[in-house]
């Protein structure tokens, strides 16, 4: 096979294997979105949708991740009901394309290739994403959307982030090992 | 299983029978009207106008009302946060004045900041009220078929219904997956754990989920390809009808609506900028 | 008759990208215009690779190797695309949730004719005339979820019957189907072919194609063709056992009997046999005595009045059964009839409206799901959705670390467990090594660590062929056997219901209708209707030669346990 290069990498290939597999991260998106928080307090949701834009990444590239992130987020949107926010949407967007990067630093967890190099890289890129999307994105978008007092929005949309961070790093990093791993190819295996 | 508030087949009254087009191009301009306007004069009539579709809709209240109810009070937790943190914080938004209405003591309502933050309550009710008005109007497949009538490449409609597709399978499996560690005793939803052990034991679900669910790809694919997905450049929709003399008469309505909006941009923000929000005082 | 070739494999052999060897192997075969050809064989004995040379996902999704040619309608499937011979090859897909990939039936027919951008006036038409053939014209604004696998099935072919397709390919077509569906499956199909189409069935549950006639059967092993030729002579020359076939049970019964099949010129349509010369010879098949093997005096788990209902609709109704320790019982019923919500009752995984559920005389209302969990196990039908750990020994041991046991505790019932299920040398594994039938095991294990008195299975053998079907099932037995586990297997199989249970419960739209023998049930019209079943060919040959069923399916029984 030959060296893709860094546009095909970014773009994805968008053949139906991406687009089935955009479709079925969105679809999980969704589903972990409605049904799949760990509560912290009353209000509260840990989502862990978010780790799903990781693996569309990690398959297919980060503009598949952006895309099944942004729709994902609107299909969660549709399913439950409570109304569209776009400045919400555009961030989780815009940080979908960061996890999403993995294969542009030589991760491929289809050929089980997930070492602890990539492991804190995908920390740093995972924090940096979140800084931007939920520090900048999401809040430029609140006040030019709908105005507001300055500290609070920025300080739930970075409350918002720093849960992302917290999830991407605990689960997402044992759970892109776990899939490496089992990805990886099994050979020499003796019975005992 | 919780139900959707999205309806998977169409509805009976006059608003679901518009095609997807004209509902994506209502929404999207609606929205867009919405988010450029801090005024009450524009956003109250659209507020009722929302209100009358939905009735014209015929939805389930008890879900509709819970559902407003929860939007209303996140929000009115927002703007009490926004008013303890600066009680002047409506100043920079209307009129640069302080007149009080009332004190509690080191606090004070000014009649700007309450004029402020009933304006952005009623803008975001509209907005959730647009929102809401379109999701119990359209199904999945008018979404995606809409979409690509607004020119989205095709293969990103796709992406839309056929995750709609999959959402109630996936669910169920996640479901069963739950449910079956709860049989080998893995706790959950158990207060007495602390936080890290409870997203630990949340990778017990996703892990046979994540794989069994990417496990499909290959299998839609071979079915898409097999009936000849991605053959052209273009695609027609069996869920999209042509437009109706109502169609016609609403996507002009929509245009009409993008143009006032840009006009409204235009002469009061961009030239005189205009900052401060009406107020009838 | 001239007979036009359509699909011909000339030296063909086909390696995938991904593997060393090759999975077809020097393949000579020709298929002529309007034949209705079955291809059996084992898993990977190439039948799946074959049938995707045809349609043309090799090699335009599948990348591989290809030496020889093959030409299918006149294109050579190395150049041709996957749409030009979409054209003229339609496929139904093993996996009729897959080829669901629309919102509503109409939708889901009309996908490939969006595809093409056919105008929707135009569309409409069509979809119709597709949906009015298999009969689910009706059915235009249905959701997927409201369909039964069988209606699924024929929107699938519905969706690939535009433009007058040639050929269509049957993969697997009655592998999720309830007995009854599938038996209207395969009548569907052969309507389809009188239309002078070419159909070619891939299936390996012989017995259940045989219902309507077939010109040819092609036999594949280890990725060759090993018979080619009439359905009469394969079954008489009684070598579908070394390809890990299954033989038809009424031919299986004649083999027991060591009746030869020479007596009968004709051997595929058990109606249109002639017993009378061989009657005597199958009545002495059948003992005076027969044993009863099942030990029913200790009484484990009662249901009495169990009502259930998921929101306003029942889901079961007025539910009393008992459980014996060391029973084996089969929940059968047509889909939704309830028989997966009552496995979940019992599991604890939903709670009854009304009724008991007592486990050795508790009721389990009182008990956590962790609790019944490790009294009642479940093993879920896709083992993909129960596996979480890498290695196979820590799934084995993940239940146990729940539990308040010791790590020796722990280590002995890991070890125990593995040692039952043949594990043992590859405990060391990860699990994404072995195949799907060992992963079913694990699953199987990571349950009996807990030593539960009763396992539950859901389709335990779906999907697989009959080797895989046999170590699967006489695994289970084994269990039963020498560890005294009480087994409740929910399916659609009625073959597995005979061989592998003492007892079936039936279930027919949220009633218990039969509580009973399973050969006794089979011998039951008015049931059979009610909860989509099917007589076995056993019944028919039983009734042809004038000897009672009940009796005669349980020798069968019996000789098959022995042999």
């Amino acid at each position: 096979m030959q060296k893709k290069n860094l546009a095909q990498l970014i773009l994805g290939d968008w053949n139906t294997k991406t687009v089935v597999g955009v479709a079925i991260g969105a679809a999980l998106f969704g589903v972990l979105m409605v049904y799949g928080g760990v509560k912290v307090f009353t209000n509260t949701n840990l989502t862990t949708a978010m780790l799903i834009p990781v693996i569309v990444g990690a398959l297919f590239g980060p503009v598949p991740a952006l895309v099944a992130c942004f729709f994902g987020n609107v299909i969660a949107d549709l399913i439950g009901g409570w109304g569209f926010w776009f400045d919400w949407s555009i961030g989780n967007g815009v940080l979908g394309f960061f996890v999403g990067l993995l294969p542009l630093y030589g991760a491929d967890i289809n050929k089980g290739v997930f070492t602890v190099k990539h492991a804190v890289i995908f920390a740093l890129v995972a924090i940096l994403g979140n800084a931007l999307a939920f520090g900048v994105v999401t809040p430029l978008f609140t006040l030019l959307f709908f105005g507001g007092e300055l500290n609070i929005t920025f300080l739930q949309s970075l409350t918002g982030g720093a849960s992302n961070v917290l999830v991407l790093t605990v689960l997402g990093i044992p759970l892109l090992f776990a899939l490496a791993k089992r990805n990886a190819s099994s050979q020499n295996l003796v019975k005992e | 299983m919780k139900q959707f508030v999205i309806n998977v087949t169409p509805g009976p009254t006059f608003l679901h029978h518009l095609s997807g087009k004209t509902k994506v191009m209502l929404f999207g301009t609606f929205i867009f009207y919405t988010l450029m306007s801090f005024d009450v004069r524009l956003l109250l009539p659209l507020f009722i106008l929302c209100l009358v579709a939905l009735i014209s809709l015929k939805p389930n209240w008890k879900v509709v009302i819970a559902l407003f109810t929860f939007i209303f009070f996140m929000n009115l937790i927002n703007l009490v946060l926004f008013w303890l943190v600066d009680p002047d914080v409506g100043q920079y938004y209307t009129t640069d004045t302080r007149t009080i209405l009332l004190s509690l003591g080191n606090f004070f309502l000014s009649r700007e900041t309450f004029w402020y933050l009933l304006i952005r309550q009623l803008k975001l009710m509209t907005s959730f009220m647009v929102s809401l008005t379109f999701i119990l109007a359209i199904t999945p497949s008018e979404f995606a078929a809409g979409l690509y009538g607004l020119g989205l490449p095709y293969k990103v409609c796709t992406v839309v219904s056929l995750a709609f597709r999959y959402i109630p399978d996936i669910a169920n499996d996640y479901e069963n997956i739950k449910i079956s560690l709860q049989a080998r005793g893995l706790e959950m939803d158990k207060r007495k754990l602390n936080l890290f052990k409870r997203l630990k034991d949340n990778l017990f679900i996703l892990l046979p989920l994540i794989i069994s669910s990417f496990d499909r790809i290959g299998n839609i694919a071979n079915a898409l390809d097999l009936r000849a997905y991605g053959l052209l450049k273009k695609r027609t929709y069996y869920a999209e009808h042509e437009p109706t003399k109502a169609d016609h008469v609403f996507r002009f309505i929509a245009i009409a609506v993008l143009v006032f909006s840009f006009a409204w941009i235009g002469s009061r923000m961009i030239w005189p900028p205009v900052t401060q929000m009406w107020t009838p005082f | 008759m001239h007979k036009e070739p359509l699909i011909v494999f000339d030296h063909f052999s086909f390696r995938y990208a991904s593997q060393q060897v090759e999975t077809l192997k020097n393949i000579h075969l020709t298929i002529y215009k309007g034949e209705k050809v079955l291809i059996i064989g084992q898993s990977g004995s190439g039948k799946s690779t074959l049938v995707h040379c045809i349609n043309g996902l090799i090699p335009n999704s599948f990348k591989g190797e290809i030496r020889g040619s093959c030409t299918v309608a006149g294109m050579d499937i190395s150049h041709a695309s996957i749409f030009s011979l979409s054209k003229q090859v339609g496929t139904v897909l093993q996996d009729s949730d897959a080829q669901f990939v629309a919102l509503c039936v109409g939708e889901d027919v009309a996908f490939a004719l969006e595809n093409q951008a056919i105008e929707r006036k135009e569309m409409i038409p069509l979809v119709k005339k597709a949906t009015d053939k298999v009969g689910m014209s009706d059915f235009l604004m249905q959701v997927p979820y409201t369909l039964s696998g069988g209606q699924k099935q024929k929107v699938s072919l519905a969706g690939v019957l535009h433009e007058n397709v040639s050929i269509l390919l049957f993969d697997e077509p009655l592998a999720s189907l309830d007995p009854f569906s599938g038996m209207q499956a395969i009548e569907l199909i052969d309507a389809i072919h009188q239309e002078d189409r070419t159909v070619i069935i891939v299936e390996h549950r012989l017995e259940d194609v045989m219902h309507r006639e077939i010109d040819r059967v092609i036999v594949m092993h280890e990725g060759e063709i090993v018979y080619d030729g009439d359905l009469n002579a394969l079954l008489k020359a009684n070598i579908l056992i070394h390809y890990g076939l299954r033989e038809p049970l009424y031919l299986q019964a004649l083999n027991y009997a060591k009746i030869p099949f020479s007596t009968f010129e004709d051997v595929t349509d058990i109606k249109r046999m002639n017993f009378s010369a061989v009657q005597g010879e199958l009545k002495s098949f059948v003992p005076k005595q027969l044993h009863k093997r099942i030990d029913r005096s200790e009484v484990l788990l009662t249901v009495k009045d169990i009502h259930f209902a998921y929101d306003v609709k029942p889901v079961l109704k007025d539910i009393h059964f008992t459980v014996h320790r060391g029973e084996r019982l089969a929940f059968v019923g047509k889909n939704g009839a309830g028989k997966s919500t009552m496995a979940k009752l019992l599991c604890a995984f939903v709670r009854p409206e009304k009724g008991s559920i007592e486990l050795s005389g508790t009721d389990i209302k009182v008990l956590t799901i962790k609790e019944v969990g490790q009294r009642i196990g479940y093993v879920m039908q896709n083992p993909n959705h129960m596996i979480v750990k890498h290695l196979i020994k820590d799934e084995v041991r993940f239940a146990l670390e729940n539990q308040s046991l010791t790590n020796e505790q722990i280590d002995d019932r890991v070890e125990d467990a593995l040692k039952i299920c043949g594990l043992h040398s590859m405990r060391n594994w990860p699990v994404s090594a072995v195949s799907y039938g060992q992963r079913k095991r694990i699953t199987v294990a990571a349950i009996l660590a807990l030593n539960p008195d009763i396992l539950i299975l859901d389709e335990p053998t779906a999907g697989q062929d009959y080797a895989h079907y046999s170590e699967i099932m006489d695994f289970l037995d084994q269990l039963n056997n020498d560890h005294g586990i009480t087994f409740i297997f929910i399916t659609h199989d009625m073959h597995l219901a005979i061989e592998y249970t003492d007892r079936a419960l039936v279930f027919a739209d949220g009633e218990l209708i039969a509580d009973d023998e399973i050969q006794a049930i089979l011998s039951n019209p008015d049931i059979i209707e009610k909860a989509n079943l099917k007589q076995t060919s056993l019944y028919y040959l039983a009734q042809a030669c004038g000897i009672a069923v009940e009796p005669f399916i349980r020798s069968f029984i019996e000789q098959r346990s022995q042999a």
